[in-house]
């Protein structure tokens, strides 16, 4: 008798800790796959999956799943993810009625009545009233074009809504409809070196930048210039040199002619070497300041 | 009177004297004597015929309060407020509902978006190819339209034999009961009534008919686009509300879908229409389809107040599609979840009771504390209100019977108000007939 207890309980513990979890794929965007007993196929929606499989999200894709009926949750990142790796987020709560009710009452009768208007923060997210192709992410007409030959430069926005995270999308000239890189963010801004990777020099692209989980149709252009065509540039501008030009002057004219151009990684470049020259100067100073600050560029 | 007094006199004496040995005494021994001397604030005044007489004045305040014919509630923000509230809606919409997340994989939403005929026959004739075993299409196709579109959804509707249409229920001319509105309905159709029982578009969904008898011919009835569905899907299911003709039953939600919980799976029509749904989550399953925006707060289009709301009272906007609610009351009958009401003299009877006891406990502390009367009455309202409707909430999910509770706190409510006037009313009885009371005159 006590060898079948035994029995009966190792039986038991193996089969507990053999259960898998069960995952329904609730809804998906972008492209993603899922590979099962080593065979890919095409994610789709209402299947169910157990935690073998594998889940491949391309860029700009994103999975909600829901996990033994219980708990739900969503991966909003490429990548490939082992679903076994997600077993913990499979619990569900299991408080009592009566623990919920008692947590709700208390929470009611301790929650602080505020003055309408005095949360500030509360106050600016109110509507308004309608709007007319706006949407929560502005990003500055100076970025509507910009031509990019190297070094460090932040492509910004600002959001008038609360968001945590942004979605940066890049797409080719062809195809504006799809985007070919995405990738989140929790600044205001993204380097163009982080897209660097993605882009070939001497052709064009669109960006733009979206809350996560909105859409943005305001697109603008980045122009990945190559190397040669950048110098020719360079030569028309060094070219207009007047004569007895200091070194700060042709500095400072230089970039505000490759500010113009919408050259502004090296107008920067330009504008601090002015600065650096003539350090003494207010209107280097002030104007490389002023830059800076317009670009969102610490 | 005088005999109250000496009870009262006598009282006060022993617990003097129980008082003085209280050092020496086992602690569950204290605990049981103030225990006891709590509980006796609520029986010793329990049995006086002034707390029977009180509780009755309150019922009668209640009925001629309600016979008033004028809604005097006209300005009462409260009772605007409260106008379309049930206590349970706190079970729905906060307390009940956190823990479950299930999926009712029986059923599968499809939105229609905001396509026209030729797009939902075509959402239709997809769906199909997956093998569903019923579908329902909850758009009522009022008239003729396009002679192109209007054709090919005839075509896809008499392809279809497993789709159910939505119809209205109503009365033509001559008072006979019948489905209206869609043009495509036809005598070899099948159809249900997808119109819920509420006098505005204001008020929560709490009840429907499985089935609506004609008034003059007790052959003709119409069944609910549900009770349908249910026929086709499940026949074991279907069996229990069969006879339910003409009954209003409450319906229990179960399920929700918002971006925080998604209890039915809601497929978009492009997701359908690029196979980007497996087949397994179609076959044989119930395909529900409507316009079903529960992932777009703002999207108010064909949605309903219901119980699930997460503002129970006061100003809110609808909360859910019409299909989700039809979806939860087909999970609710094939479940076997419905719920049972305690009947009005359940209610009443429970009302009773709550009142006695509070009106007890009210006059104990009116004439022995009367300076603390105010401060234990409104207390005590909030504690009781607390309790009464944390214990409708517990019957409710264990033993799904609905017991309620409004005239228990009601009574509740009007108790602190009636001993005032009971107080005056029964020093006026004794003065003229020597009525008994345990009211002095001008006691305070």
């Amino acid at each position: 008798m006590k060898k079948l207890s035994i029995l009966f309980f190792l039986v038991m513990f193996s089969s507990l800790s053999y259960a898998q979890s069960q995952f329904m794929l609730y809804s998906m965007k972008g492209n993603v796959s899922v590979v099962e007993n080593n065979v890919t196929s095409k994610a789709k929606v209402g299947k169910m999956l157990d935690s073998k499989a594998i889940l491949k999200i391309a860029n700009g894709g994103s999975v909600t799943l829901v996990c033994n009926e219980a708990a739900m949750f969503s991966i909003v990142k490429a990548g490939n993810y082992p679903l076994s790796k997600f077993n913990d987020s499979c619990q569900a709560g299991r408080s009592s009625v009566s623990a919920n009710y008692v947590k709700y009452v208390w929470a009611q009768m301790t929650k602080a009545s505020v003055d309408a208007g005095s949360n500030r923060k509360a106050y600016m997210n109110t509507v308004g009233a309608v709007t007319r192709n706006v949407n929560n992410i502005w990003i500055d007409s100076k970025l509507d074009t910009v031509n990019y030959a190297g070094g460090d430069f932040p492509l910004s926005w600002k959001c008038y809504s609360e968001a945590k995270e942004f979605e940066v999308q890049l797409y080719t000239q062809d195809n504006i409809a799809t985007p070919f890189f995405s990738t989140y963010v929790t600044k205001l801004k993204i380097n163009i070196p982080d897209l660097v990777a993605k882009m070939k020099p001497g052709n064009s692209y669109f960006w733009n930048a979206a809350v996560k989980g909105e859409m943005n149709d305001d697109l603008k252009v980045l122009n990945y210039v190559s190397k040669e065509k950048f110098d020719e540039v360079i030569n028309i501008i060094n070219n207009q040199k007047p004569g007895g030009e200091a070194p700060a002057e042709e500095a400072y004219r230089t970039a505000f002619m490759l500010e113009d151009a919408h050259y502004l990684a090296d107008a920067l470049k330009y504008y601090s070497k002015a600065a650096q020259l003539e350090p003494n100067s207010i209107l280097y100073r002030s104007t490389l300041m002023s830059f800076k600050k317009d670009y969102e560029i610490k | 009177m005088s005999d109250h007094h000496e009870n009262s006199d006598h009282n006060a004496e022993s617990h003097q004297k129980s008082n003085e040995p209280n050092k020496k005494r086992p602690f569950h021994k204290l605990i049981g004597h103030h225990a006891k001397k709590a509980g006796s604030k609520f029986t010793k005044y329990l049995t006086e015929r002034d707390t029977i007489f009180a509780t009755v004045w309150v019922f009668i305040f209640i009925i001629l309060l309600g016979k008033i014919p004028l809604n005097l509630g006209v300005l009462n923000p409260l009772k605007l407020g409260l106008k379309d509230f049930d206590f349970n809606d706190v079970y729905y919409s906060h307390v009940g509902n956190e823990q479950r997340n299930d999926i009712d994989k029986n059923i599968i939403v499809i939105n229609i978006g905001d396509a026209n005929r030729e797009g939902i026959a075509m959402l239709v004739e997809k769906a199909a190819s997956y093998n569903p075993k019923v579908m329902g299409l909850d758009v009522l196709l009022d008239g003729e339209r396009d002679p192109t579109q209007d054709s090919i959804m005839r075509e896809v509707i008499n392809k279809n034999k497993n789709l159910i249409l939505a119809v209205k229920y109503q009365e033509d001319s001559n008072g006979k009961l019948i489905g209206g509105h869609n043009f495509f309905k036809t005598d070899s159709s099948l159809f249900g009534f997808v119109n819920f029982p509420y006098n505005s578009e204001a008020e929560s969904i709490r009840y429907y008919y499985p089935f609506k008898k004609d008034a003059h011919d007790q052959h003709n009835i119409l069944p609910s686009f549900t009770s349908a569905i249910l026929k086709l899907y499940d026949s074991n299911a279907y069996k229990r509300v069969e006879k339910m003709v003409d009954k209003k039953v409450t319906i229990v939600y179960s399920r929700k879908v918002t971006e925080k919980k998604k209890q039915y799976l809601v497929v978009e029509p492009e997701t359908l229409m690029s196979d980007g749904v497996d087949s397994s989550a179609l076959n044989g399953k119930i395909v529900l389809f409507a316009y079903a925006t529960p992932f777009n707060p703002m999207d108010i289009e064909d949605k309903k107040f219901t119980p699930m709301n997460e503002k129970y009272a006061g100003k809110s906007i609808p909360d859910m599609n019409g299909i989700i609610v039809h979806a939860n009351i087909i999970s609710m009958v094939m479940e076997d979840n419905f719920i049972k009401k305690v009947p009005a003299w359940g209610n009443l009877l429970l009302a009773i009771l709550v009142c006695w006891l509070h009106m007890s406990f009210f006059i104990h502390y009116y004439l022995e504390s009367h300076i603390w009367f105010h401060l234990a009455a409104k207390i005590a309202q909030v504690l009781s209100a607390i309790f009464f409707i944390w214990l409708g909430i517990e019957i409710y999910t264990r033993y799904h019977v609905k017991v309620d509770m409004k005239l228990s706190l009601v009574t509740i409510a009007l108790a602190v108000d009636v001993i005032y006037f009971y107080e005056a009313w029964a020093v006026w009885f004794h003065r003229k007939s020597g009525y008994k009371t345990v009211f002095k005159p001008h006691h305070h």
